[in-house]
């Protein structure tokens, strides 16, 4: 049967699946819950009278009110979200591309390349970091935004590839020759019918290289100049003083603005439908 | 149906040779590859072929010593034990995740962007806060224990921090998200029909599940074991927070030769080891991986 | 297609305005000629001698961080940024010196070196100051929780006693466990031998089997949560807890303890030599240098500082630790550090 690349409404789900479907529903409760459980406790501890954050000793609200004269620690989780972006747009189009690419056209040594695609993943940070660190050296790169930009590209969009690549697998060929049957140019199909078909995937890939850019430090320590310090290599410098609660509070207010975001993003979309 | 095409011709066919423009295209990738992931790793090969002066610096003073070094039983007991820690995590990930997939990407299409928004949000704080907020749960005195002990489990305080679960836990919990998401992907293009044919023809639920969906969501599950087993084995500091750093990891040992030790070109050999044993496996299991259309 | 192709549009427009913001930020500053370029630990410097320090001179201070001597040295001896002042502790400037990565310093432009106790102007790693100033010292020691612990502690054998397994934490420092072991052989801590090592061996075995936590960057966590009861950690980390609650009490082995001095050097080549001595100078003032013990509670080198210092702060045991144990600093010990590090790995990972 020739599936069509139209979005799909409702679901219908045969009579016998609706079992598992509720098996899997209350596990996915339990997984939500386990994965929340420390940032639940994260958002509690933000009130933690204790400095040093880690007994329990009282309720306060200083350490959103010192956030708020703390230029240093805003800057860098600006500077974060910066990077983080900038990140996963290029590495969703260095990554999609080439898992487009890589599936579309025989290239000689294929194999080979996508076997490379995995160094990023498999160097241990500290190798890459410092590696990079004389790279750019060597070429008179003078450290800064960029060169974390490039470094955090470089391990996110495997991600994004492997990710795309795993959907691709499974993609209709038909599809493309249809599309072509029907009189589109290569482009077109491209844009019209691979695009959304790769949309779920695109999403995964670029939310796994958000994350990732979002929480690296060591790369981005060897890469790095003051100015475009980010928040976890400021939270990693805290440690030996003891994680302060006002990390605790910027981490909250992130999440709960993004909450709040993606909410009211996903509220807007139901309206306007 | 195919008017007159087989799958494979079909197959063969939009598997074209690149022309010009198909080059082009893939410029970006190679130049990528060829800058910021080749000359790094050549730098790392030059060096593991290099000895350590007095002050940590690299001296070229081509030697297999490294190398010599690598294969010492204790190296390999170390990097033995990452690659079994790095699997059971990937296990773990995977049959916790795989339900959460499935369940998201067979969510109302509405609801499945949220839900994948919310399985990523928690990663978006501090690795390091998150990791400590999980020591408040976990350790002898935390939520956890009291927990227990309130209700009468247990009648002892269970010790989990600083011993191996709790590195699996913290292993799981940091790589759990990158197996869920690419699963979804292969999920979400399932086809119904499929499925629904399936049961016409007879087929209970897990039978239904075991020959048409989780042989249709391979790909999915292949990507999110790589995605999850190769990152782990370089990690170290969960081993480090949530294992008190008892027992070393590969990742560890190699964080210890680029400061502590400052013995560059040993960290190098081991780096290159370990790169070149996955490269030799995922080459060799490339073919098997693939999944057959 | 519309809301997809509209997103797109959005998250261009946002990106390009993203990577125009960014790119200005760091094309619209342009070298200003009065500018320091200061490489310390993260967390070493208070931001209130960083803000009056510019202040008064007008010289911008840009502070670069790390979290340990390595990943100095890796940043430094790279070439990337060429730093004025960096913060390395007494066995790296002993390696600078001697590979010649240090400037002399001009002690006419560093008035106030008076200040300093006597004793930190003639250690073995830079006899006479010529190229470091001392920024904090401390000592590496015994912490003990006396509200579990009843017995004294006196010494590394105390501690790493069987009645003690599985509540010890200690520093994840290679180099500082040999040391120990070393104490309490009686062998000198700086002579890092096969023969040393050899010896050290069987002791440092039984050692490891009774630590529950190896931790340099926060030790007192594990002993605030009642993980553990005692151990061998920082003396900074040990003054912490002493403020959190005094049942925390610090003591210098009696065979023997290591004394770190991080100090503040310039680099050769430094481009703002000028700005780097007068920080050097600034810091060497008493109400200055007691900005860091306030928010540092390690031992004050500045004897004038600490005239200025409160009686709170003076009795902490282990920012000021009373008795004679013997203190010795590291020398650098060159490739014997890859020699202690695969024998600590060896004895870790056969556990």
């Amino acid at each position: 049967m020739l599936s069509l690349a139209q979005p799909r409404s409702k679901p219908l789900l045969p009579s016998g699946m609706k079992m598992v479907d509720l098996c899997f529903g209350s596990w996915t409760a339990l997984v939500f819950l386990f994965l929340y459980l420390p940032i639940i406790l994260l958002v509690v501890f933000s009130f933690n009278a204790s400095k040093l954050n880690i007994i329990w000793t009282g309720f306060t609200w200083q350490w959103y009110e010192e956030l708020y004269r703390n230029a240093p620690l805003v800057k860098a989780l600006k500077n974060s979200l910066v990077i983080a972006s900038i990140t996963t747009f290029f590495s969703v189009i260095l990554g999609t591309l080439g898992a487009w690419l890589l599936h579309r056209y025989n290239y000689p040594g294929r194999r080979a390349l996508n076997t490379l695609i995995f160094v990023p993943m498999v160097i241990p940070e500290i190798i890459m970091g410092i590696s990079l660190l004389i790279f750019f050296t060597t070429l008179h790169f003078s450290l800064g935004f960029t060169t974390v930009i490039i470094s955090h590209i470089t391990f996110c969009f495997p991600f994004v590839l492997i990710a795309v690549q795993a959907r691709l697998n499974g993609l209709d060929p038909f599809l493309e020759e249809a599309a072509m049957d029907l009189g589109a140019r290569p482009l077109e199909a491209f844009f019209q019918i691979i695009l959304p078909y790769l949309m779920p995937a695109i999403i995964s890939g670029a939310l796994m290289s958000f994350t990732l850019s979002m929480d690296e430090v060591i790369v981005t320590y060897f890469t790095t100049s003051p100015s475009s310090a980010t928040l976890p290599i400021k939270v990693f410098g805290m440690a030996k003083v003891g994680l302060n609660p006002m990390l605790n509070a910027i981490s909250a207010i992130f999440i709960v603005a993004t909450a709040l975001l993606v909410v009211a993003a996903e509220m807007l979309k139901r309206w306007n439908k | 149906m195919s008017a007159g095409f087989s799958l494979q011709q079909v197959q063969a066919e939009s598997q074209r040779q690149p022309a010009l423009p198909g080059w082009l295209l893939l410029s970006p990738l190679l130049l990528w590859l060829l800058l910021f992931v080749i000359a790094p790793a050549a730098i790392l090969l030059v060096y593991s072929f290099c000895r350590r002066d007095a002050l940590g610096q690299v001296v070229y003073d081509f030697n297999l010593e490294n190398y010599k070094r690598v294969f010492d039983p204790i190296y390999l007991r170390i990097l033995w034990r990452s690659l079994f820690f790095a699997g059971l995590s990937t296990l773990f990930c995977l049959v916790i995740g795989y339900p959460v997939a499935y369940f998201i990407g067979k969510a109302a299409e509405n609801m499945r962007n949220l839900l994948l928004v919310l399985v990523m949000i928690p990663f978006w704080t501090s690795f390091l806060i998150r990791t400590y907020a999980w020591i408040t749960i976990l350790k002898s005195e935390g939520l956890l224990n009291s927990l227990m002990l309130s209700t009468g489990l247990v009648s002892l305080p269970i010790e989990i921090m600083y011993t191996p679960a709790a590195v699996i836990i913290g292993l799981v919990y940091a790589y759990l998200p990158f197996m869920i998401l690419p699963i979804y992907g292969s999920v979400e293009k399932l086809d119904n029909a499929l499925v629904e044919a399936a049961m016409d023809l007879g087929a209970g639920p897990l039978r239904a599940f075991s020959t048409v969906i989780l042989p249709l969501t391979w790909p999915g599950m292949v990507a999110g074991a790589l995605l999850v087993f190769v990152p782990a084995l370089g990690m170290f500091a969960i081993t480090d927070l949530m294992g008190g750093a008892r027992v070393p990891m590969v990742g560890n040992v190699i964080q210890n030769q680029f400061l502590q030790a400052r013995d560059w070109p040993f960290g190098s050999a081991l780096g290159v080891t370990l790169m070149t044993l996955f490269i030799l496996v995922f080459w060799l299991c490339s073919r098997k991986l693939k999944p057959l259309s | 297609m519309k809301p997809t192709t509209l997103l797109l549009a959005a998250a261009t427009v946002m990106m390009a305005g993203l990577i125009a913001c960014s790119k200005t930020e760091t094309a619209v500053a342009p070298a200003p000629a009065k500018e320091l370029n200061l490489f310390a630990w993260s967390e070493y410097v208070p931001q209130s001698i960083i803000d009056g320090f510019t202040a008064e001179t007008g010289i911008k201070v840009n502070y670069e961080t790390y979290a340990s001597n390595e990943e100095m040295l890796s940043k430094l001896l790279s070439g990337a940024t060429a730093y004025d002042l960096v913060q390395p502790s007494e066995y790296t400037v002993e390696a600078l010196i001697r590979a010649n990565k240090l400037s002399p310093l001009d002690h006419g432009k560093i008035p106030n070196l008076g200040n300093l106790a006597p004793e930190y102007t003639q250690m073995p790693h830079d006899p006479g100051l010529k190229y470091s100033v001392p920024w904090m010292a401390g000592t590496v020691g015994i912490v003990v929780n006396n509200e579990k612990i009843k017995e004294p502690i006196t010494g590394y054998s105390d501690v790493f006693n069987k009645k003690y397994k599985g509540r010890i934490v200690v520093l994840n420092d290679n180099r500082e466990l040999v040391s120990w072991v070393l104490d309490t052989l009686g062998l000198p801590v700086n002579q890092i031998t096969a023969d040393n090592l050899a010896k050290a061996k069987p002791i440092l075995a039984d050692w490891v089997k009774l630590v529950k936590v190896f931790d340099s960057d926060s030790p007192k966590t594990a002993l605030l949560n009642g993980d553990v009861d005692l151990g061998v950690v920082w003396s900074g980390e040990a003054a912490i807890l002493y403020k959190e609650n005094k049942k925390f009490q610090y003591v210098l082995p009696k065979e023997g303890a290591h004394r770190f001095i991080d100090s503040l050097c310039i680099p050769a080549g430094a481009p703002h030599s000028g700005a780097a001595h007068l920080f050097i100078s600034y810091i060497l003032r008493p109400e200055v240098s007691k900005l860091i013990s306030e928010d540092f509670p390690y031992t004050n080198p500045n004897l004038e500082a600490r005239k200025l210092l409160t009686p709170e702060q003076l009795e902490n045991p282990a920012s000021y630790p009373k008795g004679n144990a013997k203190l010795e600093t590291f020398t650098d010990i060159g490739t014997s550090a890859a020699d202690i590090d695969k024998l600590v790995t060896d004895l870790k990972s056969s556990n």
